[in-house]
């Protein structure tokens, strides 16, 4: 058996690798969300860098070679990540100090 | 499209299961079975994708909020230009997961997957805020003037 035919009985269209590195391109979102607000609030930095970590996790866990059963509850995760991270903005927002902005 | 449409599409998309039964997903005694694992990695895919996109909306409305100056005569500018990006963010957040589930469900029952309202909300969406934008810039040029 030759090695191609080897990748494509183990991940047909190199469907599993490619879901892989959209998963770590969440992470790496995340993690630049966290780290670019670590510096101003290290309250809302330091979870949303955990949370990162999890994410990065979570593409690696769990689906062996050619399997591809859905994962709800890993994608449902990243959901109310998102949507708690909008929360803390909209708190940062409307209910934190007025910011000057960058100009001074 | 995930998937194409047409006669024999429907089995074309779905692997026999019969050796890996889950009983997490008990649907496939009735009638569903599991589709190609192609189709549920390309439909997690476009689900990563449209997350991404909602955590890029809430961070640029977090950061016209907080990092833009304000504009001049008009205090409350910014809120009102970054607010809607973070709602709307939060929204595509959760519409994305539905729209996830909903095409996996009919990939389970071979049948084509719907159409996605996600590009028509998130273009409208952002039409209007980038309206609302210009126009608050006009009006603080002629506030300032």
């Amino acid at each position: 058996m030759r090695p191609a035919d080897d990748i494509e009985d183990t991940d047909p269209g190199l469907a599993r690798e490619r879901t892989e590195l959209a998963w770590d391109r969440t992470a790496i979102s995340f993690a630049a969300l966290g780290g670019a607000i670590l510096k101003s609030r290290p309250y809302a930095g330091i979870p949303i860098l955990v949370v990162s970590a999890l994410i990065w996790e979570l593409g690696r866990l769990a689906r062996p070679p050619g399997a591809g059963r859905s994962r709800p509850w890993h994608l449902l995760m990243i959901t109310v990540a998102i949507t708690s991270v909008s929360i803390a903005a909209l708190a940062i927002s409307l209910l934190g100090p007025a910011a000057g902005g960058l100009r001074p | 499209m995930l998937a194409r449409s047409g006669p024999g599409a429907g089995e074309e998309r779905r692997t026999d299961t019969s050796r890996n039964r889950d009983p997490a997903h008990p649907a496939e005694s009735a009638g569903e079975a599991e589709p190609d694992a192609r189709f549920t990695f390309a439909n997690e895919r476009t689900f990563l994708a449209w997350s991404r996109t909602a955590l890029a909306l809430v961070v640029a409305g977090l950061a016209i909020i907080q990092l833009l100056p304000p504009f001049p005569g008009v205090p409350w500018g910014r809120h009102i230009i970054g607010t809607p990006l973070i709602l709307l963010g939060s929204a595509v957040a959760v519409i994305s997961y539905l729209e996830w589930l909903r095409n996996q469900q009919a990939l389970r029952r071979g049948e084509p997957v719907s159409r996605s309202w996600l590009p028509r909300i998130l273009a409208v969406t952002i039409a209007l805020i980038g309206l609302v934008a210009a126009a608050l810039a006009l009006l603080s040029g002629v506030t300032r003037h």
